[in-house]
């Protein structure tokens, strides 16, 4: 059996599922439950290629519903356990992602979003940014993290491991068509070298000793008879996110100090905003960025900050206004005005978005 | 060109298109440049239209996508048309003989508009499979994104392990290569 997957650095090309593999590898992720989507399907086979060879697990379900649920079933017995889906994968996927939510279970989610509605394109979207963040017939109780490459997908998938085992809620990994299947240069690494400390992983159920007399009895609840009761679990869960989004929110801004056009932008969509920015900064537009890089939860508190100075905000993203939406309700109390450039399923270049810019 | 060199390559899947995108960002890569290869195709199995977007530049690589190419590649009848909207004042438009297309189908905006017969001298010099490989010949000969001597060991890289079981596969490569290169000497 070979030893570790990654020793020390390493520079490499490759694409984000690759990358997502070699991360999930190096953060000691125990086993992958699957079922084949593109673009996620690269996942699974990297996967199922290098997991023997580092004496890791995979099974391959009958569909997105088994994956999810043999996931659950994987973190419960104590392991590092993930999963990956795309598109109408991810819909189904929402049954047990919501049991997830309900019974806080740590495990960790990698979304590759293709065109939608439905079948729609294999391509790229942005377009499943709500569902992943709000998804299931819950709160939306969930850590997402939009990645922008391949150097995000392999940071955030062994940061989303920790986090993940850290605050005890489903985690996500929310990627795109185009990460999955582009190649672009990396550094992947040992996260222990870099002083990552991996979070210990633990049995939820079936831990030793009797109930109620070695240690506290655990009773993994996703089912409750009242509504005061339920209502109870719920706040609880409310208060516990709330206490927790202070040290989870994670965004980037950029040249937003004196900036009267924020662009706002998340995952690999900011890359052409943030080259936008570059552009129109070189000739003379007071423009800056922002890039929530944790979804859920959102740093409104820094977005608010970002735009106070702003007299307009531009929403870029590739779906019809899912992030927009997002950007309004944290900035309902401002007066600042929010406007949208939409490529629902399309890839956005810093080009358009310049253009977007100058035609105002 | 800009900054960075922006290549659109479309034909039928199975033409080889990924693979020569594949070889070219990874033999920018290697040679330590900034590169980037992003694959685009519809939900058929076969028969599609499959288009490679390539960017290789110095400095790290914004956007995967691009509105208009440096210069577009199209092998098939489907190809050039579809490939139409990557084309702006600046591009160098390559097409393959063979395709059907008449004037109309050719996107006149372009800069230049260059047929090579890839298809037929890889039929009747080598073997109809190294095709891609003649494309590939002309693209650095166009384009000069990489040396011949870097797309030899790009090549090398991707396709050694063949080579390493019949040896003349190597030799018909590089010949492959050398040719697209001259075929397209002072066509710019």
């Amino acid at each position: 059996m070979a030893d570790k997957p990654i020793v020390g650095e390493k520079r490499a090309f490759m694409t984000g599922n690759e990358a997502v593999t070699w991360a999930a590898l190096a953060a000691g992720a125990h086993i992958m439950y699957g079922y084949p989507i593109t673009p996620q399907n690269e996942i699974m086979h990297y996967w199922t290629r290098m997991a023997p060879k580092y004496d890791r697990g995979f099974l391959q379900t009958e569909d997105e519903l088994s994956a999810g649920f043999t996931c659950i079933g994987g973190v419960l017995a104590g392991k590092r356990a993930f999963t990956g889906t795309a598109g109408p994968g991810t819909i189904l996927m929402q049954e047990p992602l919501s049991m997830a939510e309900m019974m806080r279970i740590p495990m960790v989610t990698v979304i590759c979003q293709r065109g939608g509605p439905s079948t729609a394109t294999v391509i790229y979207s942005q377009q499943e940014t709500r569902l992943t963040c709000f998804g299931g017939n819950g709160e939306g109780y969930r850590l997402v993290y939009s990645t922008a490459g391949q150097q995000d997908l392999f940071d955030y998938t062994i940061k989303a491991f920790n986090v993940a085992w850290k605050y005890r809620f489903p985690t996500f990994i929310l990627s795109d068509g185009y990460q999955s299947k582009m190649r672009e240069p990396l550094t992947i690494y040992d996260p222990e070298e870099r002083g990552i400390k991996m979070v210990e992983t633990e049995p939820l159920l079936g831990g030793t000793g009797i109930p109620g007399v070695d240690r506290d009895p655990r009773h993994l609840r996703n089912t409750y008879n009242m509504e005061d009761e339920l209502y109870q679990v719920v706040m609880d869960m409310d208060q516990e996110y709330k206490r927790i989004a202070p040290e989870v929110v994670e965004y980037k801004a950029m040249e937003t100090e004196d900036a009267e056009l924020v662009l706002v932008a998340h995952g690999i969509v900011s890359r052409a905003t943030e080259g936008a920015v570059r552009v129109l900064r070189e000739q003379g537009y007071r423009v800056g960025h922002f890039r929530p890089i944790t979804l859920r939860p959102f740093p409104g508190e820094a977005l608010k900050e970002a735009v106070a100075k702003a007299r307009r905000v531009l929403v870029v993203e590739s779906s019809m206004g899912q992030l927009a939406g997002m950007v309004k309700e944290e900035l309902y109390d401002l007066s600042v005005p929010v406007t949208g450039y939409f490529r629902p399923g399309e890839g956005i270049t810093a080009e358009e978005v310049v253009e977007q810019v100058r035609g105002r | 060109m800009g900054q960075n060199f922006k290549l659109a390559m479309a034909g039928e899947g199975g033409q080889g298109v990924q693979s020569v995108a594949m070889i070219l960002t990874e033999g920018a890569y290697d040679s330590g440049r900034e590169a980037i290869y992003i694959p685009n195709f519809g939900v058929e199995q076969r028969g599609g239209v499959s288009i490679a977007f390539v960017q290789i530049g110095s400095k790290p690589i914004e956007a995967p996508k691009f509105k208009t190419a440096d210069m577009v590649v199209a092998l098939s009848d489907r190809a050039v048309l579809r490939t139409g909207m990557y084309v702006g004042p600046e591009t160098v438009f390559i097409y393959d003989e063979s395709t059907k297309a008449t004037e109309e189908d050719l996107p006149r905006q372009a800069k230049k508009i260059i047929p090579i017969p890839a298809i037929a001298i890889a039929k009747e010099e080598f073997n109809p499979r190294v095709f891609n490989i003649i494309i590939m010949g002309a693209i650095i000969g166009l384009s000069q994104v990489l040396t011949e001597e870097q797309a030899r060991e790009a090549i090398e890289n991707k396709l050694g392990y063949k080579f390493e079981q019949k040896p003349e596969l190597r030799e018909m490569n590089f010949n492959a290569l050398s040719r697209g290169i001259n075929l397209v000497q002072g066509l710019l």
